[in-house]
């Protein structure tokens, strides 16, 4: 296999000729948007703008088709059977607070059980909690091994309480780690539950198959695969789908109104209510056609021979407490420097322009399991070069010797 | 440890950083300078104990802890303060705005301006957007202070 052409790829966005002096390495949060994207957004808000599935004029047919395309263009890229299996929405946030919301008393009643794990992000937690609470339905959580990988084992006697839902993330987005999904959605099938995946990181990671991997819903925002803000997927098997109560209500969702009674249309669009975010759809599909003509295996090689020159580099360095593993890493390095605070380390990179995140990275649990009280979070993407891993381990250097002078 | 312990452990070390710390680093070169002397300055100052630590002594707007003792002598009219955080460069940073105010009489306090005085230190282009946030928050805290009219 020809190796990755790295430069060639970052060419392709504006923002590191814009920002040459940054190193950016917090993909997880957000990434950048390659030219195409920009353009797709641009060019549909000077020529095509329009609202979709109502004017009776020909621009507004000509913005439903586009909308409609960028649904199609998700739907083959994650491989759904069908496309109103793909519902457009805000992020993964909003998916998942649709599902949580969608399944209560239609699925979920009370003293009913659902099992999360230890390393979710808040969006996997809290919706749950919330809907949880009020219905009184239970949550039980996969704990973790000693080197931070979900206790599979475990997993396997929580499956035996019978929860109705399972809802687990793909790829952490605190330690890098890739789960076993295809093990754990096929575990959780065989004890009848229903399964949702939180691919908000998975997603650029690779090119998730629905129909090979089987789960009841997958979800992702947008802008973690370099596509706009404000635009994500939730995805879902139409008897599933079916199954959601509507978060929000109003405009195409509806079929007939009266004081009475109100009846829905159809999906997707029953539960895509009021004026979806049409830009952000054509931005997104902009960004997976375009994506699709790099080869995601050489990406792949590329990052792991990124995240293998960071860890040697990091053993090099003093007093690094790192929490990630080497190993079943999508390229994601959460780490600290030894009892001192993650927001002065990353203040310290900070001041040579290497961008991390610091803090608990809205995951609370996972660190009162850590007992951290936060990490920096070092994440690469296929832009990032060997000379950004360099700047930032001397950039790390730098600011060990700094906090232990 | 007591509130007047703290008191009294705190006073002097802030003077010191008045009288020392601010001028090395004014004349630093360059930000390594700058932050080596800013760590060293939480050291100098006790730490709060965990059961003082009241939820209402945190200033808010901080990405990581930090708490803030406010003590008014009655009987000579005097502010003074006490601070802590879990960070070494925000327990600097409001060490250095600290040392502009402790000891000062509520009419001094009430017409200082420190958030241009601690401009003048010429620290801006050294702290991150967040940091300058936490700070201004903590100027706001330290100013409500000032007895209400
Ligand atoms: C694993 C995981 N789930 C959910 C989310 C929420 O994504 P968004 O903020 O785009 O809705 C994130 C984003 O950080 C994430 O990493």
């Amino acid at each position: 296999m020809p190796a990755f052409d790295v430069q060639q790829f970052r060419q392709q966005f504006a923002f590191f000729q814009q920002q040459p002096d940054w190193v950016y390495l917090d993909n997880a949060a957000t990434m950048h948007k390659p030219q195409v994207v920009i353009d797709a957004v641009t060019q549909f808000y000077q020529q095509y703008n329009s609202n979709v599935h109502r004017g009776a004029h020909q621009l507004s047919q000509q913005a439903t088709a586009l909308f409609e395309q960028a649904r199609n263009t998700v739907a083959s890229y994650i491989n759904a059977p069908h496309l109103h299996e793909v519902i457009f929405c805000s992020g993964a946030t909003a998916a998942l607070n649709q599902i949580a919301f969608g399944l209560m008393h239609t699925v979920l009643q009370p003293g009913d059980r659902i099992l999360l794990t230890q390393l979710e992000h808040h969006a996997n937690i809290v919706p749950w909690q919330l809907h949880c609470q009020r219905f009184g339905v239970i949550i039980d959580v996969v704990p973790l091994t000693p080197d931070h990988q979900l206790d599979m084992l475990a997993y396997q006697q929580l499956l035996q309480l019978k929860p109705k839902v399972v809802s687990f993330s793909h790829i952490s987005n605190v330690l890098g780690h890739i789960q076993q999904v295809a093990e754990m959605v096929a575990l959780a099938k065989a004890a009848d539950a229903i399964t949702v995946v939180d691919g908000a990181q998975g997603i650029v990671y690779q090119q998730p198959d629905m129909q090979q991997l089987d789960c009841d819903f997958y979800v992702f925002s947008g802008h973690k695969l370099y596509g706009p803000t404000g635009i994500g997927v939730l995805y879902g098997k139409t008897a599933q789908l079916a199954r959601l109560t509507p978060i929000f209500a109003g405009g195409e969702m509806i079929d007939t109104v009266s004081f009475v009674n109100t009846t829905f249309n159809k999906l997707p669009f029953r539960l895509e209510a009021g004026t979806p975010n049409i830009a952000g759809a054509i931005g997104l599909s902009a960004a997976i056609d375009w994506l699709q003509k790099s080869n995601n295996q050489q990406i792949i090689q590329h990052k792991s021979l990124l995240l293998k020159e960071f860890y040697n580099g990091l053993t090099a360095i003093k007093g690094i407490d790192i929490l990630s593993s080497s190993v079943h890493n999508a390229g994601i390095v959460a780490l600290n420097v030894d009892s001192e605070h993650p927001a002065d380390v990353a203040e310290l990179l900070n001041q040579q322009k290497i961008a991390v995140r610091s803090g608990q990275h809205c995951a609370m649990p996972l660190f009162s399991y850590l007992a951290r009280p936060g990490a920096i979070r070092c994440s690469f993407a296929a832009y990032n070069t060997l000379d950004d891993v360099n700047r930032c381990l001397l950039a790390l250097e730098q600011a060990v010797e700094i906090l232990t002078a | 440890m007591t509130l007047e312990q703290l008191l009294a452990d705190t006073k002097p070390a802030l003077l010191d950083i008045q009288q020392r710390d601010l001028t090395e680093i004014a004349q630093a070169k360059d930000w390594q300078a700058k932050y080596r002397v800013l760590m060293q300055l939480g050291k100098k100052l006790p730490a709060i104990p965990e059961k003082m630590k009241q939820p209402e002594l945190l200033v808010k707007g901080c990405e990581s802890r930090a708490w803030l003792l406010h003590y008014h002598d009655k009987a000579t009219d005097k502010h003074y303060f006490v601070l802590d955080s879990e960070a070494r460069i925000v327990k600097g940073l409001m060490a250095i705005m600290l040392c502009l105010v402790n000891g000062m009489t509520t009419a001094e306090l009430c017409k200082f301006d420190l958030w241009h005085k601690f401009d003048q230190l010429a620290l801006k282009p050294y702290l991150s957007q967040s940091r300058g946030n936490g700070l201004l928050a903590m100027a706001e805290r330290i100013k409500a202070c000032c007895p209400a009219k």
